[in-house]
C-alpha cells in the first residue's frame, strides 16, 4: 500500500522480531514484483510443511482487496497456522485479532480521504 | 464561525489554547490506583522485592533511588515498560484516566499510540534528561496531545517544563538565529519565560507537544515517576507516526464503520 522499504532493511527487522518473539526464522521469501501479486504468499500458506506461521515485514504489505485480505486470514486460521507484523508488533492467531487489524486496515483506507495539510 | 461547543468545552479549549496544558482532577481514582499498582507490581517483580501495600506506593516510589543504582535504571524501565505494554487493560485504563479530557479537546473518535512510556528521574541523574523539544520536529502531527500521568507528586525540578504559547510564539518568528547552535543555547534562551508544571498524584496532565518542553537533572530529594501517551483524532493527519505501528485506533463510532465498509451497488455485469 505505497510503503517501500529495500528489502534487506526489512529482512534485519524481520529476523529482529523473530529474535525478541523467540520464533525460529526458517526461510526467507519474497513476493514476484508485479502489482498485486501474492504468488509466493499463496505457496507459503498452502505448503504442508512443519512450518506453522509467516512473519510478514508489515501488515499493509497484505492484499488491499479486503475479501482476498479476509480469504487469506481464514485459510491461516483453518491450517492453525499464524501471522506476525514485525513493524506492527502484531500476531494474528484467532478471529478477534481479524478485527482489530481490519480496523486499521479500514482507517488506513480512508485517510487517503481526510484532511493533509500542516 | 459557528460553535455548538458547551460551556466546559470552551472553558476547556480557552485554557488550553492560552496555557498550552490543563491539568485536571481524576475522577475516576479506582482507574489511576490499577496503572499505579501495575508499575508498582512490575518494579517489584524486576528488582527482586516484595509487592507492596498500596499506603506504601508513594514513599517507595519516591525513595526508590536508595534501591535502584543509575546504571541499573535504563533495564528496569524497560523491564516495567514491557510488562504495562503487555496489557491492553493498562492501555484502556489509562484512557478511561483522561476520556473526559480527551473528548473534549480532541474529539470521540481517537488513535492512541500503541506503547504508554515511563519516566523515572532519580535525583541527580543526567543519563535521563528529555532536552527542550517540540515532538513536532521529530515527526510527530500537530494534531496529538499528550497525556501525561504522574505516578508521585511533581514540582520545581522533579518535573518537566513547558513553553508558554505566547512566548512560544515571539520565538517562531526569529527562529533563524537559532541556526547553527544547539538546544542548550535554545534553552538558554527559553529558560526564564518555561512553566514548571506543579502536579500531584490524583491529576493528570493534557499537553500540547507542539510547544517547547523538556526537563532538567532532579535536583530535589525525591525521585520523579510519569506516565505518557500520545492521542488525536482519528482521521486527522499522521506525522511519521503511523496508524498501525504507532496508534491504534480505539473508538471508532457506527457511522465510521457504517462508511468505511460502504460500496455503492455494482451495475456491471
Ligand atoms: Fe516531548
Amino acid at each position: 500500500m505505497g510503503e517501500r522499504v529495500p528489502q534487506h532493511i526489512q529482512n534485519q527487522i524481520i529476523r529482529k522480531f523473530c529474535e525478541t518473539n523467540r520464533l525460529e526464522y526458517s526461510l526467507s521469501a519474497s513476493e514476484y514484483a508485479m502489482k498485486n501479486s501474492y504468488l509466493m504468499l499463496e505457496e507459503i500458506i498452502n505448503e504442508k510443511s512443519s512450518m506453522n506461521g509467516i512473519v510478514f515485514y508489515s501488515l499493509f504489505q497484505l492484499p488491499e482487496n479486503k475479501i482476498y485480505r479476509n480469504n487469506i486470514y481464514k485459510n491461516i486460521i483453518k491450517r492453525k497456522k499464524k501471522i506476525f507484523f514485525s513493524v506492527e508488533n502484531f500476531k494474528l492467531s484467532s478471529k478477534n485479532d481479524i478485527l482489530e487489524l481490519e480496523e486499521i486496515w479500514d482507517v488506513k483506507s480512508v485517510l487517503p480521504s481526510c484532511y493533509k495539510g500542516y | 464561525m459557528t460553535s455548538y461547543l458547551d460551556k466546559k468545552d470552551i472553558h476547556l479549549s480557552k485554557n488550553f489554547f492560552k496555557k498550552g496544558y490543563f491539568i485536571q482532577k481524576v475522577s475516576d481514582l479506582k482507574s489511576l490506583k490499577t496503572l499505579r499498582k501495575a508499575v508498582v507490581n512490575s518494579l517489584c517483580e524486576t528488582i527482586k522485592v516484595k509487592m507492596k501495600k498500596e499506603k506504601d506506593f508513594d514513599r517507595f516510589l519516591n525513595d526508590i533511588h536508595n534501591t535502584i543504582k543509575i546504571k541499573n535504571l535504563n533495564n528496569t524501565r524497560l523491564n516495567i515498560l514491557n510488562s504495562i505494554n503487555s496489557s491492553s487493560e493498562f492501555h484502556q485504563k489509562y484512557f478511561e484516566v483522561a476520556k473526559n479530557l480527551l473528548f473534549s479537546l480532541v474529539g470521540n473518535e481517537l488513535a492512541m499510540q500503541t506503547r504508554v512510556n515511563l519516566s523515572i528521574q532519580l535525583p541527580g541523574d543526567a543519563s535521563s534528561l528529555l532536552p527542550v523539544h517540540s515532538d513536532i520536529w521529530s515527526g510527530d502531527s500537530p494534531f496529538e496531545v499528550v497525556v501525561w500521568i504522574p505516578l508521585v507528586n511533581c514540582y520545581s525540578t522533579k518535573t518537566m517544563y513547558i513553553l508558554k504559547p505566547e512566548n512560544y510564539k515571539k520565538i517562531h518568528s526569529k527562529f533563524k538565529k537559532y541556526a547553527g547552535k544547539n538546544s542548550s543555547d535554545f534553552y538558554k534562551n527559553i529558560k526564564k519565560n518555561v512553566e514548571w508544571i506543579n502536579i500531584k498524584f490524583g491529576e493528570i496532565l493534557i499537553f500540547n507537544q507542539s510547544l517547547p518542553h523538556g526537563n532538567i537533572v532532579n535536583s530535589e530529594k525525591e525521585t520523579r515517576w510519569s506516565l505518557n501517551c500520545r492521542f488525536k483524532s482519528l482521521y486527522s493527519p499522521y506525522g511519521d507516526k503511523k496508524i498501525g505501528e504507532f496508534f491504534k485506533p480505539i473508538t471508532i463510532r457506527a457511522a465510521s464503520r457504517i462508511g468505511m465498509n460502504y460500496s455503492l451497488p455494482n451495475l456491471k455485469k
